[in-house]
């Protein structure tokens, strides 16, 4: 099955003179970013902080209030890697970067996509304790539903696939599957309403957007989120003196208005929840909200507690705005260079 | 905390490589008459040379203040051609991007002033034993910025990396090329084939990533 993908791998055939290097397609640039997230991931694994005692007490720190099915192997897997802490960092550090490079490398793509929900789902359990959702401490603004399953999700949604033969390509389609010759490429609308649902189909994917958004929605209004200016004064240990002062700031603010705020979050996180099922226009303006959302999520989370020096990842703010990305509505196919 | 020393000799190994490999492409250019971005080459010779220095304090060639002025030329130099290219096409032995290239001067420029003195004990372990000075911590959020420009910049290179299409853009020598039944269109293409391009590839993604690690070190 093909990949589906713009710029193609020219081995087989010569490359005209005057011929640009073609547009990459909306699925790649995300698969490029999403890899590009893989090896930040694997760098700030690298971080020395990782090689010492804080990161195996940091994965045994989402034990605790998990049922004992969930929380026995964290314990278990938290000692093993406080045994052999230095090797095991770097083996995860290396993972990353190969998932990252994987990615990015059409040859592998599939490999490491594969390989990002396994790594994704080994992790969410073991390393984020499920995201707190059973524990009963997951909080939007802690990083609930965890980044790592979101690399997960994205993964499948970014699969090098698609459901169905008119979103491939031109060249990739066999001649049965081309459009008519007496309808314009420019009046035809894409299969797939946006890149998301262009493996996985639409009901499928817009499942998964009603999965996270309005999870995120039930999350927000649990009484472990509504002390969202105490979440937030949380990450401000170690962060440079003007992000300490926003996240301050906020939090003072906050606190005096935690239950309303948990209500505005909960009500924005429904609005986005639903931007997929409108028409194109107001879903957009919902795909623009869901952005602007994560951005101020990855502020309250500290920016992921990146320039603290002791982050594993960038958390869910970055996550979530990939994955608003992935449902943008498509608008019908341009005429590309090598279509007739 | 100090990271493993074994980490960053590996970093340092990775640069010290890169920068003997591009040396040697800057010889056989021209004898062997492959055209290649010599100024990218030449960049990543100094980079090399200069980020291995940081990582291992007993490869330290240069004081810190020449490392500066050299980073300071090289990005004038990028920008400059990032000027220009936005005119015309660039000739054939410089850079078709220089964007990421004006970038990495401008990190290179970053660790060397945000990072203490190279001075003293805890200088001897590298930058995996330093931390930040207070003025590197006010601009962190620029070691985030620059860090995930590399990020991506190396996703794209890998991307374009089985394409070939980086030796089909290189500019060379103007061909004139007849179009079948057409006018004559002039091309690009080299006269010879671009020097080893995946390799020139695998050096940019190689300096890419220990830049990113270098400036999360930094964070």
């Amino acid at each position: 099955m093909s990949q589906s993908l713009a710029v193609r791998d020219p081995v087989g055939r010569p490359a005209a003179a005057h011929e640009p290097v073609a547009a990459l397609d909306p699925r790649r640039m995300l698969q490029l970013a999403l890899g590009a997230l893989w090896l930040l991931d694997g760098m700030l694994q690298f971080q020395p902080a990782m090689f010492g005692k804080g990161f195996p007490q940091m994965l045994a720190g989402s034990a605790p209030g998990n049922p004992a099915l969930v929380a026995r192997p964290i314990s278990w897997s938290a000692a093993f890697i406080g045994h052999h802490v230095v090797v095991l960092n770097a083996i995860f550090a290396a993972i990353q970067l190969l998932l990252g490079l994987g990615i990015a490398w059409r040859p592998t793509v599939r490999l490491a996509l594969a390989g990002s929900v396994l790594w994704s789902l080994a992790v969410w359990w073991l390393g984020e304790g499920l995201g707190g959702v059973l524990a009963g401490t997951a909080s939007p603004v802690d990083g609930a539903p965890g980044a790592v399953v979101l690399y997960g999700l994205l993964a499948v949604l970014l699969w090098p696939a698609d459901r169905d033969p008119a979103d491939r390509a031109p060249a990739d389609r066999a001649p049965a599957d081309r459009a008519p010759a007496d309808r314009a490429p420019a009046d035809r609308e894409p299969a797939a309403p946006f890149v998301a649902a262009r493996a996985v189909g639409r009901r499928i994917a817009q499942a998964s957007w009603l999965a996270v958004w309005l999870g995120l929605a039930v999350l927000a209004l649990l009484p472990a989120s509504r002390a969202i200016g105490r979440a937030i004064a949380d990450t401000t240990p170690g962060e440079p003196a003007w992000l300490a002062w926003i996240d301050t700031h906020a939090a003072s603010a906050l606190t005096r208005h935690g239950l309303l705020a948990a209500i505005v979050l909960a009500a924005a996180f429904v609005i986005v929840a639903l931007g997929t099922f409108l028409p194109r226009r107001p879903a957009r303006a919902a795909i623009i909200l869901a952005v602007v959302v994560a951005a101020v999520l990855w502020l309250a989370q500290g920016l992921g507690g990146i320039l603290t020096g002791s982050a594993t990842d960038p958390n869910t703010g970055p996550l979530l705005a990939l994955l608003a990305l992935a449902f943008w509505p498509l608008s019908a196919p341009a005429r590309s260079a090598g279509e007739t | 905390m100090d990271g493993p020393v074994w980490l960053t000799g590996i970093f340092a190994a990775l640069m010290l490589t890169v920068a003997v490999y591009c040396a040697g492409r800057l010889a056989v250019t021209r004898r062997w008459r492959r055209p290649t971005e010599l100024d990218t080459d030449a960049g990543h010779v100094l980079m090399g040379a200069a980020m291995a220095g940081m990582l291992v304090a007993r490869l330290r060639v240069l004081p810190a203040a020449t490392w500066e002025a050299v980073f300071a030329v090289g990005a004038a130099w990028f920008a400059w051609q990032l000027l220009k290219s936005r005119r015309r096409a660039p000739a054939t032995w410089r850079c078709l991007h220089p964007a990421p290239h004006l970038l990495e001067c401008g990190a290179m420029l970053y660790m060397f002033l945000v990072l203490p003195p190279l001075t003293g004990p805890a200088a001897a372990s590298g930058i995996a034993g330093m931390g930040a000075s207070a003025t590197g911590s006010r601009y962190s959020f620029l070691a985030l910025v620059m860090g995930l420009f590399m990020v991506g910049y190396v996703a794209r290179t890998a991307d374009r990396l089985p394409s070939g299409r980086i030796a089909d853009r290189l500019p060379g020598a103007r061909t004139a090329n007849r179009l079948p039944g057409g006018p004559v269109a002039q091309s690009n293409l080299p006269a010879r084939p671009y020097l080893a391009p995946r390799c020139a590839a695998l050096c940019k993604i190689a300096m890419g990533l220990t830049m990113t690690y270098m400036l999360v070190l930094t964070l």
